[in-house]
């Protein structure tokens, strides 16, 4: 694919909280940039380049890296502010390093929602003349979806229910997640709605922390990494932003990034991966994912959950803990960690991962990665 | 730097105080049209796109890429948007620069863009502070520059007048360049006269606030002749930071962007800037910044930037001329500014700049940057 074989060697994250109220920003930012170098021998002054996604608007900070170089590690080096899920800052470091012009590249995404206003945060992305005065939202936007989702395929609410309880039992036994209580297919019926069909417990819950993930050339991987996790394609697309014109029951960009991503990892016909981690905003939107990424028929991504299929989001996924601008990244830590101990996660001999992230009001864009060990 | 990628069409909006016949979309739309015109394509000819703005406070649209999107016909494609307060731009070109050199895009669109009358610009700069310490006494970027620039004044002889000069000559410069909005020759001593806003910040050191967008076609050295025999060729790029907090900076050198010049410097081949390079553009938010830079750039030894401008070296007519276009002077849409010195740069080793072309530039160095005067990156291009 790219000019030159690039790997990601380590990775590192908080806790996903509710809220990480007796830490700041740099406190959890500061924890994985530390974490993320144990074990590999490398250390700050190894790192050629720091690439960092967040969310001016959650931090309620302009320019907010500013403020948190220091906690990034980027003092005097060269570093870029991302600001979409920290998967495309992955992808901005994996073309930065097979270019041959660095070797090792340090990336960072956060995010503390339970500082903002996660509806605003949403809100604000939509265009201010046609969308803002009717009050569309991505809550709007997402129910609309998973209403057109239902009804094409016949399926029920309870079968949304049926995944988010699901994923909340994964997230739950991995214990990266702060969770209380584990809620059953009743319980997400019975929680608040937020726009027809989906309870709020069929939305992903917005959570805090922080991820970074160390990305190194090849002659640095194989030196320094028992395992290295090689990304071996990576395709992205962004929809049209007219919620209107994009085509109905379908993640349109993300069958686009996906297919860009296969086809930058020479994948020609979709080998079945060994497990895929993917993010979603809403319980039919993970469907819809599965589904646009090509693990799944149309209308069929819940048979991968009656197959007691154990490879799609072990972690949990996105549904139980969404820290927004880094979940995607959060995504490729959990894929690489199930790649690399396998035996933790029931896994045979994993041998290849798909990673998703996403991005804007009705998951406008998306990004894919493929990863091979 | 193995893969060649050069800049093979450009364009910016005429820009404007405040465009009110469009929208941010629409606004983006008319410096891509030029871009792509100039670089003999169409938006089907384009891999990927980057998106720079500064802050999303200025314009009150969060992550505005997926707004305008749909305006410049990216849909589909991968669009995605760095920013870095005002070198955005610059940092966009870099992202860019990037995917083509990674061998992930042949040929990647990039545009930055700011519409500064919609929101509260010094306000929105001052959510740059610290919320617990700094942003209670925090003004803009105003006060903080106005310290450091005293600081220059007593330790490197900055004086009023050698920032003045600045204003001189990039106001006169201006004049020549068809995209400024602000055409008004002033002399030093208007400059010195003017309104102190924080002194030693006069209202003449001070560039507009402007509506306007840029835009760029980067391309492989391979798809390069479809649009042109005479790409401006990329031959080092790079932004650095320094994390430091304000107190504990010394700020009489850019640290960051001496960095980046002796980087950036290494990988291009360049020994000596000031013999070598035949133009310099440069994002001067205020006066005093022009005369920092020319010591961070290395076109003078530290201390001797008042002597450089005094010496008229870097007027037009001068042997390293540093802003022909104008720089910030003429027009200041913040999150184009920096992807407008990469433009100003490029047109000149193409032998196409709009004003005032230099004659034979072959090297041209771009320079950018934004946050608290702790983010600097810089371009070499050649012909």
């Amino acid at each position: 694919m790219t000019q030159n074989r690039v790997a990601a060697i380590s990775s590192a994250t908080t806790e996903l909280r509710v809220a990480w109220d007796g830490a700041q920003h740099i406190d959890l930012i500061s924890a994985v940039v530390s974490d993320v170098f144990k074990g590999t021998g490398l250390d700050l002054d190894d790192v050629d380049f720091v690439l960092d996604s967040g969310s001016d608007v959650l931090d309620g900070r302009s320019i907010s890296n500013c403020g948190f170089l220091g906690a990034l590690g980027a003092h005097h080096k060269e570093e870029s502010r991302i600001e979409e899920d920290g998967l495309w800052a992955a992808l901005y470091g994996v073309a930065k390093i097979a270019s041959g012009s660095a070797d090792v590249g340090l990336i960072v995404a956060y995010s503390k929602p339970s500082e903002s206003d996660v509806n605003l945060y949403y809100a604000s992305q939509c265009e201010p003349f046609y969308q803002r005065p009717v009050g569309f939202d991505h809550r709007a936007a997402s129910g609309l979806q998973a209403q057109r989702y239902l009804t094409s395929h016949g399926l029920k609410e309870l079968d949304l229910a049926r995944i988010v309880a699901r994923r909340w039992t994964d997230a739950a036994r991995h214990q990266r997640v702060q969770i209380k209580s584990v809620p059953g297919p009743a319980d997400v019926l019975a929680s608040k709605n937020v726009a027809s069909p989906l309870k709020s417990l069929m939305m992903s819950r917005p959570v805090d922390g922080a991820v970074a993930v160390l990305l190194a050339s090849d002659h640095i991987a194989r030196r320094v990494s028992r395992t290295p996790v090689w990304i071996t394609g990576l395709g992205s697309s962004m929809d049209r932003h007219s919620f209107s014109a994009r085509k109905a029951g379908a993640l349109e960009a993300c069958e686009v990034a996906a297919q860009r991503a296969y086809r930058n990892a020479g994948w020609d016909s979709l080998p079945k991966p060994s497990l895929a981690e993917v993010s979603a905003s809403s319980a039919a939107s993970e469907l819809m994912v599965l589904e646009s990424l090509g693990l799944a028929g149309s209308g069929r991504a819940l048979d991968l959950l009656d197959e007691d299929n154990r490879s799609i989001n072990l972690s949990g996924g996105a549904l139980p803990a969404d820290p927004i601008m880094a979940t995607g990244l959060v995504r490729l830590s959990e894929a690489m960690r199930q790649l690399s101990y396998p035996d933790e996660y029931g896994l045979k001999a994993p041998s290849s991962a798909i990673v998703h992230a996403s991005g804007g009001v009705g998951m406008q864009t998306h990004c894919v990665a493929t990863l091979e060990v | 730097m193995t893969t060649h990628v050069g800049i093979v069409g450009v364009g910016q909006t005429h820009h404007a105080r405040r465009r009110t016949d469009v929208s941010q979309a629409g606004l983006v739309r008319e410096a891509v049209d030029r871009a792509l015109n100039d670089a003999k394509l169409t938006i089907d000819d384009i891999d990927s796109i980057v998106v720079a703005t500064g802050p999303v406070l200025f314009a009150a649209v969060n992550q505005p890429e997926k707004w305008v999107v749909d305006a410049i016909g990216g849909s589909l494609k991968p669009v995605v948007r760095v920013t870095s307060g005002g070198g955005t731009g610059l940092v966009g070109a870099l992202a860019a620069y990037y995917q083509i050199a990674g061998g992930l895009a042949d040929r990647v669109l990039v545009v930055g863009y700011d519409k500064l009358s919609e929101g509260a610009l010094q306000y929105s700069i001052s959510t740059l502070y610290d919320p617990f310490w700094g942003r209670e006494f925090a003004v803009g970027i105003m006060g903080f520059s106005a310290a450091y620039w005293r600081a220059r004044m007593d330790l490197l002889g900055h004086t009023e007048e050698a920032a003045a000069m600045v204003a001189v000559k990039n106001r006169r410069n201006a004049m020549a360049n068809p995209y400024a909005h602000v055409k008004k020759e002033v002399t030093v001593e208007e400059v010195l006269k003017s309104k102190p806003l924080a002194w030693p910040i006069k209202v003449l050191d001070v560039p507009p606030i402007s509506d306007g967008a840029a835009a760029i076609v980067l391309s492989s050295e391979r798809m390069a002749a479809k649009s042109t025999d005479r790409p401006a060729w990329i031959r080092g790029m790079g932004y650095f930071c320094e994390a430091d907090n304000a107190p504990s900076r010394s700020m009489l050198l850019s640290e960051p962007l001496a960095i980046a010049a002796r980087r950036i410097y290494r990988a291009a081949g360049i020994t000596n800037p000031r013999r070598q390079f035949d133009v310099v553009e440069v994002q001067e938010p205020y006066t005093c910044f022009e005369l920092s830079y020319y010591e961070s750039l290395g076109l003078c030894a530290p201390g001797q930037a008042a002597a450089l401008i005094s010496s008229g070296a870097t007027q037009l007519d001068g042997d390293i001329p540093v802003n022909p276009s104008g720089g910030c002077a003429g027009a200041n849409p913040i999150g184009a500014a920096g992807l407008v010195r990469v433009i100003e740069a490029a047109a000149q080793v193409m032998g196409k700049a709009a004003g005032n072309q230099i004659r034979g530039a072959k090297l041209a160095l771009a320079q950018s940057g934004g946050g608290w005067a702790n983010l600097r990156g810089i371009a070499v291009l050649s012909a």
